[in-house]
């Protein structure tokens, strides 16, 4: 038998505390709780500052670079030496007051810009990437946890499928015919940001849904025995105020600690896939198709090889920690 | 990374490419040229690896046409009528000498008539005597259009037979299936008695030795081991080496003496034969092989490779290292072209030509150790080359811009520019964009990943591109196999595709003076009708030539008589390379 509601609340305003202002230490949601969990945890807190630099930088970067601050397209051939294969002339990659990590081999383009201008499209595609797949996974969670019987065991199979499919290879193999058709209703061309872009977002999010969905619906299938949703159905309210009004709110948790943690997995997808032409091509700089270029550069130009490699590590494991940091706060039960 | 571009040629020589010169060491001052060409003395036995990136698309005789694979298949396995000569001497190693046949041929009736007559004694692998027969039927198989597909096919428009009613094509259709109008065409045409073979042609044929000795098309083949299309990477050799087992496309295959082979019906001067066993490697990247040459050990001391050193490897080619290098001007010119479509006015043209930034491009590309300037699309070493028919250099802005502006178009003028992509390509075409559009353009850039379907997306009538880029290699060392081929818009532009043609060019001037040019008896006379041609090509912008690769490659220090001859393209020549 429950306790009655007029009863459980005289309960709590009765217990004796001893503070100041009562009312500020009973006020304390959920939210509270765990945002003042997560600013202790020290490491987590640094991670959060460097992925805020990195969203800020990736911000002002259209901006820094139409004023002119930084460059990444003109080309400074006199700074390279024709006779060693055009690397940089001086040591450490030609590193310099105007070119403070260098400039690149061959064209001689500036490093900084390059991988500041980088670091902008990288994380748009991220971003884009990890919203298409939480979007989809979230949707067809709640659905799938909450319906149950046939649209439950469907969906399930279609997580199985999806999962099941080489991801990759259907990257490379539709890479051609997906871009073509992209470009075909997007401004620009076959090798210009917008259609390899879209193109990449599309299929990195459509494979990366299942296991958002896999995870939302465990939770759903929890969530929805709960009273709160046995009374909103019963006062009739439709399927779709049960999903977005009643379950979605409790999911929040879920779904920002998975979209930390695909954020980073997108972006190493990204420099995977340039390694094997699918993406954004160049001129336009991300830090994929810096870092494949400098591949070949690791023996004869150490410096221009380091950095972008060095900006993607940092990311990669900010945005992982950050991931942690934020699972740990939320959910502080769950056993690691 | 040169190489990664090579491929892109590679693909050209699927549609043609080439016996050219190549002269040696050009430009490079470094003393590092040929170190060792001499070194070590020429013994016998051994194995030999031959490093190769990508797969070749053939290794039937008949649809043989990339440049390397052409004269080391004449070392090894594949012996012609005449032959090209070991030599470093550029001029000496294009010059053909008898091989199955006794002399070089006889012509006769203005050089319409060739005879040649094949040597006693010279054996097929298993031991049975190469006919006349065998060298009528291989030239038959260059007809069969449909299976023999990718080999050169000049011998359709020479061999004198007709063509078939209502359409270009010869009446004569192949050995596979042919109306018998067309095989007594073709037996009129080739006869022979005896030993003794006699080509009959259309139209006069003065370099048709060089043709010979340049390509495979003329190649005898045993009509009982040919199969059409399953014989593509089938070896059934007459020279030194014979395949152990079987070729594998994506890895290659291992050559070992052919027992059959009777030394005393060929010269040292053309195959020395040296080790025991050559093994064909293909599919290690550049940088693999890069690496694996600078360490040196194990199987790598005797190994060569066709693939240029990558500009990034460049600084760790010093001390020892450097002295196993050799740089060689390849017989390949880049170039870009206008189409002709998009960019009618001429104007413009002569902007984009005016603004192209030739120094910025090659030193993107790794600089004077991976490409030379060019100044016409005629490679030097190729008769009818023409030094300062473009300016080249970094381009002049400001005329570009007048030249706009007197044009009376819209500034910055819009162009896209298509190039097969990789990481070198697109820093060299980043270098074109921003001289272009200094000089008033509004460049975009069209980098295709896919190398494999880069020339037949050029070749498509429909595609939207202004600016292109080519590379091509003559056949053989004139300039009517560079210009004729590419911008003859007869039998290039038809509904389906551009053919060479990529530009859409189309000059009724420049078509008289290669009808004369191909006419002409002497040969003085060709090329100088061909240097005109090619003044009309850079009057009205046709091309604007880019560069020449240049061949850096490295090779194992237990290598003897290493040499990349002219006959072999610049690529490493296995004619006379051994192993200690």
């Amino acid at each position: 038998m429950s306790l009655p509601e007029s009863q459980l609340e005289r309960l709590e305003t009765s217990v004796p505390v001893d503070v100041a202002d009562p009312e500020a230490v009973l006020g304390k949601s959920p939210t509270q709780l765990a945002l003042g969990r997560f600013r202790r945890d020290k490491l987590s807190m640094a991670a959060f500052v460097v992925v805020a630099g990195y969203m800020i930088g990736a911000i002002a970067a259209p901006f820094l670079n139409k004023f002119g601050v930084i460059d990444p397209f003109t080309l400074h051939q006199n700074l390279l030496d024709p006779t060693l294969g055009s690397v940089p002339k001086g040591k450490y990659g030609g590193i310099s007051w105007s070119h403070p990590l260098g400039v690149e081999p061959g064209a001689g383009r500036d490093v900084m810009s390059r991988l500041w201008y980088g670091v902008t499209f990288s994380l748009t595609i991220a971003l884009l990437s990890s919203l298409v797949a939480i979007v989809l996974g979230t949707v067809l969670g709640i659905i799938s946890g909450f319906t149950g019987g046939l649209v439950d065991a469907t969906i399930g199979r279609l997580v199985d499928l999806t999962l099941s499919f080489p991801q990759t290879l259907m990257l490379l193999a539709l890479s051609a015919t997906g871009v073509a058709l992209a470009a075909r209703y997007l401004p620009g061309n076959q090798s210009d940001p917008f259609p390899n872009a879209f193109y990449e977002i599309l299929v990195l999010g459509l494979f990366g849904w299942p296991p958002i969905c896999r995870l939302i619906r465990g939770q759903v299938l929890s969530i929805r025995e709960r009273e709160f949703v046995d009374a909103a159905r019963l006062l009739g309210a439709s399927r779709r105020r049960l999903y977005f009004k009643e379950i979605l709110p409790n999911l929040w948790a879920p779904v920002l600690v998975s979209f930390t943690l695909t954020m980073p997995a997108y972006i190493s997808a990204e420099a995977a896939l340039s390694y094997l032409s699918v993406g954004i091509k160049p001129p336009t700089p991300t830090l994929g198709n810096v870092l494949v270029d400098s591949i070949n550069y690791s023996s004869s130009d150490f410096t221009f090889f380091f950095f972008p490699a060095l900006l993607i590590a940092i990311i990669v494991v900010s945005f992982n920690l950050l991931g942690d940091g934020l699972n740990d706060a939320l959910d502080p039960k769950a056993d690691r | 990374m040169a190489s990664y571009r090579k491929k892109a040629l590679a693909v050209a020589a699927a549609a043609s490419m080439s016996v050219a010169l190549a002269a040696c060491g050009g430009g490079s001052d470094n003393g590092s040229n040929n170190n060792g060409t001499k070194s070590g003395e020429a013994t016998k036995g051994g194995t030999l690896t031959y490093y190769i990136r990508s797969a070749m698309e053939h290794t039937d005789p008949q649809r043989t046409y990339v440049g390397r694979d052409i004269t080391n298949w004449s070392r090894t396995v594949y012996r012609s009528l005449v032959t090209f000569p070991i030599s470093e001497d550029a001029a000496k190693s294009t010059t053909p000498v008898p091989d199955l046949a006794t002399d070089t041929g006889q012509s006769s009736d203005g050089a319409k008539t060739w005879k040649f007559t094949v040597k006693d004694g010279v054996k097929w692998e298993d031991g049975k005597p190469i006919t006349c027969e065998d060298f009528k039927y291989g030239a038959s198989r260059v007809f069969a259009t449909d299976v023999i597909t990718g080999g050169p096919n000049y011998l359709l428009t020479y061999l004198d037979i007709p063509t078939a009613p209502g359409s270009d094509l010869p009446l004569y259709t192949g050995p596979y299936k042919s109306s018998p109008e067309g095989k007594a065409a073709f037996d009129k045409a080739i006869t022979c008695d005896g030993n003794t073979i006699t080509y009959h042609f259309k139209k006069p044929w003065a370099d048709f030795p060089l043709a010979i000795a340049a390509l495979h098309m003329m190649d005898p083949y045993r009509q009982d081991k040919d199969q059409g299309d399953k014989s593509n990477y089938q070896i059934f050799s007459n020279g030194p080496y014979k395949l152990d087992g079987t070729w594998d496309k994506q890895k290659g295959g291992t050559l070992v003496r052919n027992p059959n082979y009777d030394p005393s019906t060929d010269s040292t001067d053309i195959r020395k034969a040296l080790p025991d066993k050559i093994i064909i490697d293909i599919g290690k990247t550049s940088e693999q092989i890069a690496d694996q040459l600078i360490a040196n050990s194990g199987a790598d001391k005797t190994a060569v490779t066709s693939q240029s050193i990558p500009a990034a490897y460049y600084s760790q080619i010093t001390g020892d290292v450097a002295k196993r290098t050799v740089t060689v001007t390849s017989p390949f010119t880049d170039y870009i072209l206008p189409n002709f479509k998009t960019m009618t006015n001429l104007q413009v043209r002569q902007a984009l030509a005016a603004s192209t930034d030739v120094t910025g491009w090659v030193q993107a590309g790794g600089g004077d150790k991976a490409y030379e300037e060019a100044t016409d699309i005629v490679n030097p070493a190729v008769k009818g080359y023409q030094k300062d028919l473009f300016p080249g250099g970094k381009g002049d802005p400001e005329k570009s811009k007048q030249l706009l502006q007197s044009a009376g178009v819209q500034m910055p003028y819009p162009i896209t520019f298509t190039y097969p992509s990789t990481p070198t390509a697109d820093k060299m075409a980043a270098a074109f964009k921003q001289g272009w559009e200094a000089g008033g353009f509004k460049v975009t850039l069209d980098g295709v990943a896919d190398q494999d379907t880069y020339y037949t997306n050029i070749q498509n009538p429909g595609q939207k591109a202004d600016v292109i880029w080519g590379g091509w290699g003559a056949d053989w060392p004139s300039a009517i196999t560079v210009t004729a081929p590419l911008f003859d818009s007869r039998p290039n532009l038809t509904k389906n595709s551009n053919g060479q043609d990529y530009g859409a060019y189309k000059s009724a001037e420049f078509n008289a003076l290669v009808d004369q040019a191909q006419e002409a008896t002497d040969l003085d006379q060709q090329t100088q009708l061909l240097q005109q041609a090619d003044k009309v090509l850079a009057k009205d912008v046709a091309y604007i030539p880019t560069d020449t690769a240049i061949f850096y490659m490295l090779r194992g220090s237990d290598v003897t008589g290493y040499m990349n001859t002219a006959a072999s393209n610049g690529y490493p020549d296995l004619g006379p390379i051994g192993v200690k």
